[in-house]
């Protein structure tokens, strides 16, 4: 089983509900981004397009992040995901130099959202969640799945761009997608296995 | 707990770039590192020529230099208290690292001791005293190749991804023993004469700059990424301190002075600027190839277009 995402262009709009379900699943600090939107624009006036591309680890297959690490406080779980353990993270960051697709994020002080009001009631629990001093990364929603449930980010697309499954089935949703609609990876030069695939626009 | 800071601010701002420059190990602590490098190689490269010229002052100098770089390792770090976790040299250039280090302590001591106290347990022609040596040895060029290695290994900076760059840094680290040597000399006056070090400095300065330019030549022909950050090294943001920390005073000033010493007598003071540039230059080179450092882009960038980051 490799779990892995399939990410439709065509069908996402651009709204940030990916970013924001995942601030609102993880309590991600201000600078800690586990999913994020590029927007990008081509062409002149008028002929003038935006694309979109949502970003998150890719939990790759060969993962360069991993390898580096020298707690091995980056790993892979067996279903593919790769996950940092925060006891471990000694905060060298030199996962962050590895990550060729820039998905860590380094989390050096507490942070909160309301410059001036202090802490809210929700950001204090969260950060009782999260270490300062280590790198923080997506790690699929892991215990949502293990739970039955979807990702964040799937869960609350409102445009359905977003699929997750497994990869190493031919029969799972992801799997026909990416066979049907010609799914790619970003860098595949780079050898590194992304899970993360596209749908062209 | 603190507001939301300046650098969250500029982290906003590096999403939205195209060319994104990597900070964490080059600004606020990521300095430490920078400098933790620096101080290795320089101790790496003291401990070798001290041996080999039989320096005892020189031995107690590159002792101190990488405890110093230890602490400024451990300065560096975002949880400091779990250095000692850092064992998993299989893959890891940084364990890799931890270990030479922790060998290079470890040995010298054993080493050094009964050459500076008569009251040692051991005498320096002791077993322990030899297993010191031996130890001290390997620890030492660890922490000559590690350095390059790190770098070199992290895929995400393609402008460091090159084999070409352990080399420069082995190199560089070689020049700042000399360097240190020299100082010692000058500060001291006793032990060696400069004429066997100064030749040298030179050489080693020469095929430092050789080295450097190589290396930029290779990586301005290698992909956008890489050519982007020689250009951000000789045009951009790190232009000033390449020019000035690197070539100027790192290179040229040693070199020139290195050549107008090999043609005449050479006074201390002298001896002591040539040391002085060297060791700068070593802590320069070091800095702006961090700070060169640019990620790859998410995406090939198309014609007439401009990206922007949600936040």
């Amino acid at each position: 089983m490799r779990w892995g995402m399939v990410i439709d262009l065509k069908r996402c709009i651009g709204c940030y509900g990916c970013q924001l379900s995942c601030k609102a699943e993880h309590g991600t600090p201000p600078g800690v981004f586990f999913a994020r939107l590029l927007k990008q624009e081509e062409g002149h006036y008028p002929t003038v397009r935006q694309l979109f591309l949502p970003v998150l680890c890719f939990h790759c297959d060969d993962p360069p992040c991993v390898d580096v690490c020298p707690t091995e406080a980056s790993f892979k779980w067996p279903e593919g995901v790769v996950d940092i353990d925060a006891e471990k993270c000694v905060g060298c960051r030199a996962c962050m130099m590895a990550c060729p697709y820039t998905q860590r994020y380094f989390y050096d002080e507490e942070q909160y959202y309301f410059p001036g009001n202090g802490a809210t009631p929700y950001e204090k629990a969260r950060s009782q969640r999260h270490q300062t001093g280590v790198v923080m990364k997506c790690n699929f929603c892991r215990d949502r799945v293990i739970a039955g449930k979807e990702p964040a980010c799937v869960a609350n697309c409102p445009a359905v761009a977003r699929y997750f499954g497994d990869l190493d089935d031919p029969t799972s949703e992801v799997s026909r997608l990416i066979k049907e609609r010609g799914g790619y990876t970003l860098h595949p030069e780079l050898g590194t296995g992304p899970a993360v695939y596209y749908l062209p626009t | 707990m603190t507001a939301i800071s300046g650098r969250y601010e500029q982290l906003i701002q590096d999403l939205k770039v195209e060319y994104r420059p990597q900070r964490e190990w080059i600004e606020r602590q990521g300095l430490f590192l920078i400098v933790g490098h620096f101080l290795s190689g320089v101790a790496a490269g003291t401990w070798f020529f001290s041996l080999a010229f039989g320096l005892h002052a020189g031995l107690a100098a590159a002792y101190a230099l990488a405890a110093v770089s230890g602490l400024a390792h451990l300065a560096f770090l975002g949880r400091p208290e779990r250095f000692w976790k850092m064992w998993r040299a299989r893959n890891s250039w940084i364990a890799r690292g931890f270990v030479g280090l922790t060998l290079f302590l470890t040995g010298g001591l054993l080493y050094l001791l009964p050459l500076f106290f008569s009251n040692t347990p051991w005498s320096s022609a002791s077993f322990m005293a030899k297993s010191g040596y031996y130890i001290s040895i390997a620890g030492m060029i660890i922490l000559l190749l590690y350095k390059g290695f790190v770098y070199a290994s992290s895929k995400g900076v393609p402008f460091w991804t090159s084999p070409i760059l352990p080399a420069l840094y082995v190199a560089y680290a070689l020049r700042g023993g000399v360097a240190a040597l020299l100082l010692i000399l000058a500060l001291t006056g006793d032990g060696l004469s400069h004429e066997r070090l100064g030749p040298l400095e030179l050489w080693i300065g020469l095929s430092a700059a050789v080295m450097v330019l190589f290396y930029l030549g290779v990586m301005s022909g290698a992909n956008p990424v890489a050519r982007r950050s020689v250009y951000e090294l000789v045009r951009g943001r790190v232009a000033v301190s390449f020019y000035v920390g690197t070539l100027i005073v790192g290179l040229a000033v040693p070199i020139v002075l290195g050549l107008a010493g090999a043609a005449g007598s050479i006074s201390t003071v002298t001896v002591a600027a040539i040391a002085l540039a060297s060791v700068v230059g070593d802590f320069f080179i070091k800095y702006t190839i961090a700070k060169a450092g640019i990620y790859i882009p998410l995406r090939p960038r198309p014609a007439h277009s401009r990206v922007a980051a949600g936040h």
